[in-house]
């Protein structure tokens, strides 16, 4: 794959929103509402095969001089969270479809937008840029929040908004400092300048703050359980798969380039993590509806994920970014099939389900497969990602990885209590009540639904076989970890990045 | 020379007061004024004082001002004015603006 071609990720999503924006057509939009996140993952993976070959590839777009052209530049790491993130938009989109959502005008061309959004912001290799890509990706989703969910979607769109904003201006200012620090913003002329140049570090830092409340870092998580609920079940898979997963792309991007991976500010970025990952795991058992429940497990998630860039070793990374694709799809599959359960039984409060275990085998087992991974249970992706961290854990010194390894084991504990409350309200207990459809809804303490209600093979297929791609995450786990060390590598390795941007 | 800080100083100091409030309107204004803020601080990136305009072949580069800042400047306006226009609708729907009040949709509390 040529460099120039990069730019594609980019203008193929955004096309793709404008063309469906004008045009209606049943056959159009299905086609082109699934085909273009499956072209960016399929495009996701030519480039890991590329760079087999070639570690990194770089662009600057309109053919500038290197250092004032907007550079697109791609790694394994890049590559990896591109084909990912495009499987899971490929997933969501065709929930949509069965859920009807995709019928909302304008749905599937923001759901493009979003992607544009994202994969921009994955291949930028300029701290400005990012901040352009991350709003073109906010964009869409200011109006996503606002168009499905529940009665709370337009509460929690303006907490959402606000704080998205907020944390936006304060990522500028970042930037502001840093250009004034630097004189450049472009990622490879940063290179190592945050451990020797102290105002770089400061402006530096302002932008890791902004990213780690959009990456809903524990103390900064508040705004994320409460906003992302609200929301529909495919809006929330979406957003959980792309907003906060970018910001954590930037976080380790930045740190590994900027800081060059110093070890004086890790202790703090440890303490993060590790309260991230209890409180996180522990705040789901106060939630009394199923994707209320998860979201805590997504800020749990956000622990493990930077554990891996506070080791900052070249196995801590590689475990940092097994953990975050595999959370990535453990978390849309759940998320997906929690909205199946919502939409077909019209609730995803514990109090008025129950017994699902034996109404919906299929989805049951699935559930059961995507909490598994969640908690860290073979035979999954998240039993490999857990252990990977742990691994990684070892190589610390024995103060820190004892403490630590006690937080991890602490943490998934806490999981799978809270994972466990949910089973048992959701799928066992007795069978749900079937009563007429004009007596369902109003009176309380029933879990009734009406009778012969099942939940639609559309709904049920997109999480199942995200479920299925994480068990092939189990059992491919070996090429995956190599592919996982070889972005790690290239994280730590700044040296071929600068080359390639600026020869 | 300090009027720059200082003008950025209580910009962020009236947003941050503004953020705190419960109003929708209050808080929209407030964000205006932070972004206000960081615009200065980008502005403040480049060099303050008066300089030649960028333009290749014609001015001097050493007399010249940095276009740079400038440019991020301009993007992030048009992106907070589009953000801003969008917070205003959503001060404007349900009966009125607190951010304690849910607006209703119309659809059922339960789900």
């Amino acid at each position: 794959m040529s460099p120039p071609l990069l730019a594609l990720f980019v203008v193929v999503p955004l096309a793709g929103a404008a063309l469906l924006a004008l045009v209606h057509q049943r056959i159009v939009v299905t086609t082109l509402h699934l085909a273009v996140p499956a072209l960016s993952a399929a495009g996701g993976v030519l480039l890991l095969l590329a760079h087999v070959g070639s570690p990194v590839l770089a662009h600057g777009v309109g053919g500038f001089v290197p250092g004032v052209a907007i550079p697109l530049v791609s790694d394994t790491f890049s590559a990896l969270m591109i084909t990912v993130t495009s499987l899971v938009t490929l997933a969501c989109a065709a929930f949509s479809l069965g859920s009807g959502e995709a019928w909302l005008r304008f749905f599937p061309s923001l759901t493009l937008m979003l992607l544009a959004g994202v994969n921009g912001a994955f291949l930028t290799g300029d701290l400005f840029n990012l901040f352009v890509f991350i709003e073109v990706m906010l964009l869409p989703s200011y109006a996503l929040i606002a168009m499905t969910g529940s009665w709370r979607r337009l509460g929690v769109g303006r907490l959402f908004v606000v704080i998205n904003l907020l944390t936006s201006t304060l990522f500028l200012i970042g930037v502001g400092l840093v250009y004034g620090a630097a004189g450049t913003v472009n990622l490879a002329a940063l290179a190592g300048l945050g451990r020797d140049d102290v105002r770089v570090a400061a402006g530096a830092s302002v932008v890791l703050l902004a990213l780690a409340v959009k990456a809903a870092v524990v103390p900064m998580h508040g705004w994320l359980p409460r906003a992302y609920p609200g929301t529909s079940a495919t809006v929330m898979a979406l957003f959980s798969a792309l907003h906060t997963k970018v910001a954590i792309y930037a976080v380790y991007r930045i740190y590994s380039m900027v800081y060059d991976n110093a070890g004086r500010w890790l202790p703090l970025l440890l303490v993060l993590v590790a309260v991230s990952m209890v409180v996180g795991a522990y705040s789901s058992l106060g939630e009394r509806s199923i994707r209320r429940s998860l979201s805590f497990q997504m800020v749990a998630g956000v622990g493990y994920i930077l554990l891996g860039l506070a080791l900052s070793t070249t196995l801590g990374l590689a475990a940092g970014l097994f953990y975050m694709l595999h959370h990535i799809v453990v978390m849309g599959a759940l998320l997906l099939m929690a909205g199946a359960i919502e939409i077909t039984y019209g609730t995803g409060r514990f109090t008025r389900l129950t017994g699902l275990m034996r109404r919906e085998r299929i989805l049951a087992a699935a559930f059961a497969l995507g909490l598994f991974s969640l908690i860290g249970l073979p035979p999954s992706s998240g039993f490999l990602a857990k252990v990977g961290v742990v691994r990684a854990l070892f190589d610390a010194g024995p103060a820190t990885a004892t403490a630590l390894v006690a937080t991890v084991v602490l943490a998934s504990l806490g999981t799978l209590v809270a994972m466990q409350k949910l089973w048992s309200e959701v799928f066992w207990g007795p069978p749900m009540e079937e009563l007429p459809p004009e007596e369902l809804g109003h009176h309380d303490g029933h879990r009734a639904c009406a009778p012969g209600t099942r939940v639609r093979a559309s709904l049920l297929t997109p999480g199942v076989l995200l479920v299925v791609v994480s068990l092939i995450g189990f059992v491919a786990g070996g090429p995956l970890w190599e592919l996982c060390i070889r972005a790690a590598e290239g994280l730590q390795d700044s040296g071929t990045y600068v080359t390639e941007v600026l020869p | 020379v300090s009027v720059l800080p200082l003008t950025v100083a209580v910009l962020v100091t009236g947003g941050v007061y503004l953020l705190c409030q419960v109003s929708m309107i209050r808080i929209v204004f407030g964000i205006t004024l932070l972004s206000h803020a960081a615009n200065l601080v980008l502005l403040a990136a480049g060099v303050s004082a008066w300089r030649a305009e960028p333009i290749a072949d014609r001015v001097d580069a050493a007399a010249a001002a940095d276009p740079l800042p400038q440019a991020f400047v301009l993007t992030a306006i048009v992106i907070t004015l589009a953000v801003t226009v969008f917070m205003l609708a959503l001060a404007a729907i349900g009966n009125d603006d607190s951010t304690q009040h849910m607006p209703e949709t119309g659809q059922d509390h339960e789900r």
